[in-house]
């Protein structure tokens, strides 16, 4: 949903942008005198930086509710499968590797070698969920598959050569089912 | 033409330095783009080339390009900046030889030791490739790094000591004096000093952070046993990575403010919003690298809000004050297009049209899915390439124009308009890719994500011709540009320029 809303967002803003600046580069022609545009672009100018301000307050309140940080909290409430994962060059080990729909995961994320980025991709090579595994810290990502299928945990931090082949696939079943979701 | 605050000639030696500067710059920048266009086209499945030369060649176009944007931002810099204030040219000199020797060895390092830990060579991987594949690579890399950051801190020490001396303090080059009421002055420094400012405090620091995490780096190939914390030397990378590729746009958006008021005939005065927005710029280029750490989760929660909210906060300046007022400044103002003023109002466009991404990524939800993904090179694709490199050729043409009365030609506005719409389908095709998930900084890439490296591919072949052109035009006006002639002399002969194209 993100990525789709970035997407969208950033075309619609960037078109905007360029039909602003071609219209002001078709408008250079004639010379006015400058004091005139100043004080009327300066009065548009207030507005401008209200409306931005304003824009990026709702942003900010709407996006922070909802943050990917782990909440342990919460985490130990909702009885969450608590998976270790260690990221080597150029492999992820995992303490399990079979998941059930619905069931709240813990994936507490390390590096035994060098910096590696812990991607959770699904069955569509979309990214869900991702947090960085690195040497001597332990980041957590709380994630709850609501599908059945293979996911993937791709490497998105650069980690030498080997990079692009640090792929492992999980499997997530319905709750006492099979993978694809035909019980 | 507008009446300058000019005070000091250019001399024949900082001309020649910009030249070099220049040289540089148009050299690595089309070797870099041809590295571009192997990786794209490899990840597209249209060659193949082994993921060792890959991450090669990977490793040396990022930190080529921001060397390239460095050193182009550098001689716009101290072309302009040199009008104000009386720098010393044999400093831009010594940033040219460090600079060159640093790139030598960076090419040495990749292609003769195969270093292959990309630019930002995040700690401890330098050390644990040393152990893999010698350590006469990573030694030449990071020295070479250290070399060309040793020539920018010279040249930044420089710049500061002098504005310092010639405005009464470095702060006042930010127009403290003013802002605080300790001036009668309606209007702080020229522009050209206030983003020099802004440059030298972020610069610095960022070279500082930079030399620490080499220095760390080197101590931990040379003795394993010294180990470092990997978190700490993460926020070091990115605070010299962010700060320094952030940076040349603000050296470079000198020209802008230089030759629109110029063309214009309008002044672009330092009023109290101006400096109030560059004070707030200097603050927040040094705060938001922490956006580049908003998925370690084991980094204080306070500093990744900041990532996000002074990210956000940081496209306040460009495009309320910046690009507000290149908009302004052009508004009917009688200005004539041409190869300078058109790329610099157009470099104007791609800083902004490349905020809007970056400020997307940085919202921690958006950024929890699309870190690391193509959307970040979307991003910085089109600040860097439609934003400071078009502000580095503009000022190539202004240079010629200015300093040798050279005129352009038609052929340089069809390279201008096939860079343009080329490179909005590059950036395009980075986004989309990003959209679709598609990893960074992979050698090899999934079937579905192939048709973005292809399209992405094709537009950069283009781009590259357009940028061959703009430097065989660069090199073949140079030789008729004087080495001698004042500034005063300079702005007769734009006058004149004008006058008989209109």
């Amino acid at each position: 949903m993100y990525q789709q809303l970035a997407w969208i967002l950033t075309v619609i803003l960037v078109f905007a942008l360029a039909v602003v600046f071609l219209t002001i580069a078709r408008k250079t022609a004639r010379r006015v005198d400058y004091q005139p545009i100043q004080e009327k672009g300066y009065r548009i100018r207030k507005y401008w930086f209200i409306s931005l301000v304003s824009v990026m307050v709702i942003a900010t309140f709407f996006s922070l509710r909802n943050l990917p940080y782990h909440d342990a909290t919460a985490a130990a409430a909702s009885g969450a499968k608590v998976v270790n994962v260690e990221g080597y060059q150029f492999y992820w080990k995992l303490s399990q590797e079979e998941f059930f729909v619905g069931e709240p995961v813990q994936f507490n994320v390390t590096s035994m070698d060098v910096n590696h980025g812990f991607g959770l991709y699904d069955e569509n090579m979309q990214l869900l969920a991702q947090t960085q595994a690195m040497p001597g810290y332990t980041n957590v990502v709380d994630f709850t598959f609501t599908k059945p299928g293979k996911y993937q945990i791709l490497c998105l931090e650069y980690c030498s050569v080997g990079h692009h082949v640090m792929v492992k696939e999980i499997v997530v079943k319905e709750k006492g089912g099979a993978s694809d979701g035909k019980n | 033409m507008a009446k300058t605050d000019t005070n000091y000639p250019i001399t024949s030696l900082a001309k020649k330095g910009v030249v070099g500067h220049l040289a540089v710059t148009a050299t690595v920048l089309i070797l870099m783009m041809a590295f571009g266009i192997i990786m794209l086209f490899n990840q597209g499945g249209l060659i193949t080339i082994s993921p060792d030369l890959f991450y090669s060649i990977m490793t040396v176009h990022g930190i080529g390009m921001i060397g390239m944007a460095s050193l182009g931002g550098a001689a716009i810099m101290w072309y302009f900046l040199s009008k104000y204030v009386p720098l010393n040219p044999k400093v831009l000199m010594v940033n040219l030889v460090l600079s060159v020797i640093g790139i030598a060895m960076i090419l040495i390092a990749a292609f003769v030791f195969k270093f292959s830990d990309a630019w930002t060579f995040l700690y401890p991987l330098p050390s644990i490739s040393a152990k893999q594949h010698g350590m006469a690579g990573a030694m030449f890399f990071l020295n070479g790094v250290l070399l060309i950051g040793v020539g920018f801190l010279i040249m930044y020490l420089e710049i500061g000591r002098k504005i310092a001396k010639q405005y009464g303090g470095l702060m006042n080059g930010l127009g403290w004096d003013m802002i605080f009421g300790k001036t009668d002055k309606h209007y702080g420094p020229p522009a050209a000093v206030v983003a020099s400012t802004m440059v030298v405090i972020c610069n610095s620091t960022a070279i500082l952070a930079g030399a620490t995490v080499i220095v760390m780096s080197i101590v931990n190939i040379l003795n394993p046993s010294i180990v470092f914390d990997a978190l700490l030397a993460k926020h070091l990378t990115y605070a010299f990575g962010h700060i320094f590729a952030n940076a040349t746009i603000y050296m470079a958006v000198v020209g802008v403010y230089e030759i629109l008021a110029k063309y214009a005939d309008r002044p672009w005065k330092a009023n109290k919003v101006f400096l109030i927005a560059w004070n707030f710029s200097t603050l927040f280029t040094l705060m938001i690298y922490t956006h580049h750490l908003l998925m370690d989760f084991a980094v204080p929660k306070w500093m990744l809000l900041i990532g996000q909210i002074f990210s956000y906060a940081n496209g306040l300046p460009v495009m309320v004050v910046t690009a507000y007022g290149a908009l302004m400044i052009v508004y009917r103002s009688g200005l004539r297009w041409d190869m300078a003023s058109g790329l610099m109002f157009l470099a104007m466009f791609g800083w902004v049209a490349g905020a809007v991404p970056a400020i997307i990524d940085a919202t921690i939800v958006v950024n929890h899915v699309m870190h690391n993904t193509k959307w970040v090179p979307g991003h910085f694709h089109t600040y860097m390439g439609l934003g400071v490199t078009i502000m580095i050729i503009a000022f190539m043409y202004y240079y010629n124009k200015a300093e040798g009365n050279r005129r352009d030609h038609s052929w340089d506005r069809i390279s201008a308009a096939f860079y343009t719409v080329f490179f909005l389908g590059l950036t395009g095709s980075f986004l989309y890719a990003g959209k679709i998930s598609a990893p960074r900084r992979w050698a090899v890439h999934l079937p579905e994500w192939m048709l973005s490296d292809i399209v992405g591919g094709i537009s950069a072949c283009f781009i590259l011709a357009a940028t061959i052109s703009f430097t065989l035009r660069f090199f073949a006006n140079v030789k008729y540009t004087k080495t001698a002639n004042t500034s005063e002399e300079m702005i007769q002969e734009t006058t004149n320029l004008m006058k008989k194209t209109s």
